[in-house]
């Protein structure tokens, strides 16, 4: 009988047009992206770069740490002697597609050269524009160092 | 030292050992890990990093487990309390001192201090203060040091002085400032030096060629037999990517102990030289241009076709016995036998009546067992430095080791006598030594004449011969100075004699990796594989190379530099000779004379079987990648054989071939007193000098004149000539 009634005045309907209701009146959460952006964390892992130090001299020191830790094998690095007789990397790729932006690589980095920035948003055109080499790591970095750096003292309590 | 056996506790387990060994063979014998920096069990005891302390019931302090002799009913606990506080707290001491740079060392990931540090080491440092920093000083172009990170556990002067017999490193300073240095500037110029970048416990000493190039864990290790001398060490080639990054010595008691020579270890620097071929070559209306296999081949068998049966081939005694016996199998097919890999001797009158095979006459082992030993022509520091070596703890040992040359090259042990003479005749101290063995005595039959040409003995002489008669196990050894000898066949005459006459063993120390399995595999004029006597002897090198045959096969060699007489040669005009090289280099000699260069690889890239002198077969496998098109040499001389439409038996793998002519071989090793040798009575053109008769010891094959920090080396940029004859060379 109940269940007759029930199924008659539709009841469960109303039931879920409650929320509905309920929802017409809450504030709303949608972001009109690219016009609005959701906040990020610094610890936000996105696009990578390699770092240099205040004087210019590249951070990284090629022992391949990263390379090694890579969940994905990713990060290709070749090293040698470099003129001023210091250990460099000849080679330093990362391939887009088969990182997962997992960080371990940054975490593995003894110098910080390695880092995930709070980039998300870029693309390729051509095949082979997922590598990143080298040069186009250190011009990310240079080019958000300011970001980095920040990113780093405003996460560095928690480390 | 006493052998009785006595019974000691390790960790509670009743374990067997002999009175005065050393805590530490027993407690690895046991399985008990005990820590150490400085133990090396090649190398005496020193007991000075002090990682190894134990535990020894009622001793007031933690004994050093390397330096405390077993004693019976002792007591021995390796994981105590105490014992493990008295390791943490050496670790500590270790780690004052050492930098924290192991991300851009090359020691990281193998490094035995980095290993302990994991398990005996604070995770936080207590010391504050400066670290110590050292100054670095270039030891060479082989060993890299970054002395900084040195712990004195003084492995590489113990190595320096008591392997390598010259003290090239010591100890300068006291407490915190000692340093491992070359006492004056100069640098580490052992043919032996760079085991002391195994020896390093940590990242101090490296090696410089590989520095930097890769990291330990990235590389893949692979067995391989040293191609360079006739001892056959035991190596590991270390790959990244296909290309070998470097070489370091596997075990093996019986031939390399733990060390190999510098030769073997930075030879593979040669692999990437810049004229490496990575495709056929073909000249064509006078120049060269990079040809397909198919082109290659069909030119190579068409040329050599023309030339018929007047054909003849020369290789290099480096050569794996499967590409031996594919081409003199090839050759014969042919209707040719002039076929030889002995390049540089320049005596043949008696090569029907020596011995098949070449070898030490004993297992390489049992050099350092011999009591007396004469060395008759043999540069051999520089010709095989390992057997210098075994003959150094034989000296150590208290053996007299002499020897006969035509040069004083200074050895690293002391020397019984140093017989010398000119390079062309100083092998007549040889008939003289025959002459005091045989006083009193018979002269041995046909020898009157040689004999007859030696000077009276003198009292050096007649001790000479009563230490190889009386002095317990004794040898005679033949080195590449004699073998090269325009009088080589009086040399061996006389040697065989003396060695009759005073109860010895003869043995030769051949050039090449592989003089012995060449001959067991039929490279050779007068002898088919087997070493059975072939029914028509065709041309041996020295006649190929005086007078080049129609058709030519130049096997691994350079002739510019690799066959004396061979810069001179010419190319023929068109029509005439054909030239075929198999080569893993360009070179310049090579472009110069052949028609058709096929690109093969060295060792490290081909399956193959070496016999090294002493007569042990060691096969190995491809370990690097080949470049390009380059294919492997026994793979080519199958294809090629194809093309020229002589038969081939079904062997498709070098194991295959290799023990085809092992069967043809059998296991034993000849004799070398077993033969009667007839003095010959032919006189040789004598003039020789001493740069034709020893070769510089980074020079001996196409792999090595490229190796590039080994041309850097003293030996490398000297060659290996003594001192008065560098000043008027």
């Amino acid at each position: 009988m109940i269940s007759a009634i029930k199924t008659l005045s539709l009841w469960d309907l109303l039931l879920g047009l409650r929320v509905t209701l309920r929802n017409l009146f809450v504030k709303k959460v949608t972001i009109q992206y690219p016009e609005e952006r959701t906040p990020q964390s610094p610890r936000f892992r996105g696009l990578h770069a390699l770092r240099r130090y205040p004087n210019g001299e590249e951070r990284c020191i090629a022992c391949k740490l990263c390379q090694t830790v890579c969940p994905a094998a990713a990060i290709t690095i070749e090293s040698d002697v470099a003129e001023d007789g210091t250990r460099r990397t000849t080679r330093y790729d990362i391939d887009l597609f088969k990182c997962i932006y997992c960080g371990f690589c940054e975490e593995a980095c003894p110098v910080d050269a390695v880092v995930l920035t709070r980039l998300y948003e870029y693309h390729m055109e051509q095949p082979g524009q997922n590598i990143m080499t080298k040069d186009k790591l250190l011009g990310i970095g240079d080019k958000y160092e300011g970001m980095i750096a920040a990113d780093r003292s405003a996460d560095a309590p928690y480390r | 030292m006493s052998q009785d056996k006595c019974t000691i506790q390790v960790n509670g387990v009743e374990v067997e050992a002999r009175p005065g060994q050393m805590l530490i063979e027993v407690t690895d014998a046991e399985g008990a890990y005990v820590p150490r920096f400085c133990y090396h069990p090649k190398l005496s005891v020193a007991a000075n990093c002090r990682m190894c302390l134990v535990e020894v019931e009622n001793a007031p302090k933690p004994m050093p487990a390397c330096a405390t002799p077993v004693a019976p009913g002792m007591k021995v606990h390796t994981k105590s309390r105490k014992a493990i506080d008295a390791q943490r707290a050496v670790m500590e001491f270790l780690l004052i001192n050492h930098p924290l740079d192991c991300p851009i060392c090359d020691q990281g990931g193998e490094c035995e201090l980095q290993d302990l540090a994991m398990g005996f080491g604070r995770g936080v440092g207590r010391f504050s203060e400066a670290k110590r920093v050292v100054r670095d000083t270039s030891i060479g172009p082989l060993v890299s040091t970054d002395m900084t990170r040195c712990i004195h556990c003084t492995r590489c002067v113990r190595f320096t002085q008591e392997v390598g017999g010259l003290q090239e490193l010591g100890t300068m300073g006291r407490g915190d400032r000692v340093v491992i240095s070359t006492y004056i500037e100069q640098g580490v110029n052992h043919e032996l030096s760079g085991n002391i970048i195994d020896l390093c416990p940590v990242g101090a000493l490296n090696s410089k060629p590989f520095r930097f190039s890769a990291r330990a864990w990235e590389m893949e290790q692979r067995p391989l037999i040293a191609g360079h001398d006739c001892l056959g060490s035991h190596i590991f080639a270390h790959l990244m990517g296909g290309k070998v990054k470097r070489v370091v010595p596997a075990a093996c008691e019986e031939i390399n102990e733990t060390w190999a020579s510098d030769r073997d270890r930075f030879s593979y620097e040669g692999l990437d030289a810049p004229d490496r071929l990575a495709e056929p070559l073909l000249r064509e209306n006078g120049h060269w241009r990079a040809a397909s296999w198919d082109e290659a081949l069909d030119a190579a068998a068409a040329g050599l076709r023309r030339a018929g049966g007047d054909l003849a081939a020369l290789l290099s005694p480096s050569a794996t016995v499967e590409e031996g016996y594919l081409l003199q199998r090839l050759l014969a097919q042919m209707g040719s036998a002039s076929i030889d890999h002995r390049l540089r001797r320049r005596d043949f009158r008696s090569q029907d009546t020596e011995i098949e095979v070449p070898w030490l006459g004993m297992p390489v082992a049992d050099v350092e067992r011999l009591d007396q030993v004469l060395v008759v022509g043999a540069n051999l520091r520089k010709e095989v430095p390992l057997l210098a070596h075994r003959l150094r703890k034989a000296a150590v040992r208290g053996a007299g080791v002499a020897f006969l040359n035509p040069a004083r090259y200074p050895m690293h042990f002391p020397v019984a006598d140093a017989l010398q003479g000119t390079p062309a005749d100083f092998w007549l101290h040889l008939a003289t030594l025959v002459r005091a063995a045989a006083q009193g005595g018979e002269t041995p039959p046909g020898m009157a004449e040689l004999l007859g040409k030696a000077p009276a003995p003198e009292e050096r002489h007649r001790q000479a011969v009563a230490r190889l008669r009386e002095g317990g196990r004794s040898a005679i050894l033949l080195g590449n100075i004699a073998l090269r000898h325009p009088r080589f066949a009086d040399i061996d005459v006389l040697a065989a004699a003396l060695a009759r006459l005073t109860g010895s063993t003869l043995g030769y120390i051949t050039e090449g990796a592989n003089a012995a399995g060449l001959a067991l595999a039929g490279a050779l004029p007068h002898r088919e594989a087997g070493g059975r006597a072939r029914a028509r002897a065709g041309a041996n090198a020295a006649e190929i190379i005086a007078r080049p045959p129609a058709g030519l096969i130049l096997f691994g060699i350079e002739p510019g530099l690799d066959c004396p007489g061979g810069a001179g040669w010419q190319r023929a005009p068109a029509g005439g000779r054909f030239v075929v090289a198999f080569s893993a280099f360009r070179g310049e000699s090579l472009p110069a004379l052949a028609d058709v260069i096929l690109p093969i690889g060295t060792f490290f890239e081909t399956d193959g079987t070496f016999v090294n002198g002493a007569g042990q077969w060691q096969s190995f496998s491809a370990a690097a990648r080949l470049p390009g098109e380059a294919r492997p040499g026994w793979k080519v001389l199958r294809v090629l054989a194809e093309r020229l439409g002589v038969p081939q038996p079904g062997q498709a793998t070098a194991a295959a071939i290799a023990a085809e002519v092992r069967k043809l071989a059998g296991e034993v090793m000849p004799d070398a007193l077993a033969r009667q040798r007839p003095a010959s009575a032919i006189a040789a053109a004598g003039e020789v000098s001493l740069q034709e008769l020893d070769l510089p010891m980074y020079q001996v094959d196409a792999l090595l004149r490229r190796a590039h920090a080994l041309q850097l080396t003293a030996d490398g940029l000297a060659g290996s000539m003594p001192e008065g004859e560098r000043l008027t060379a």
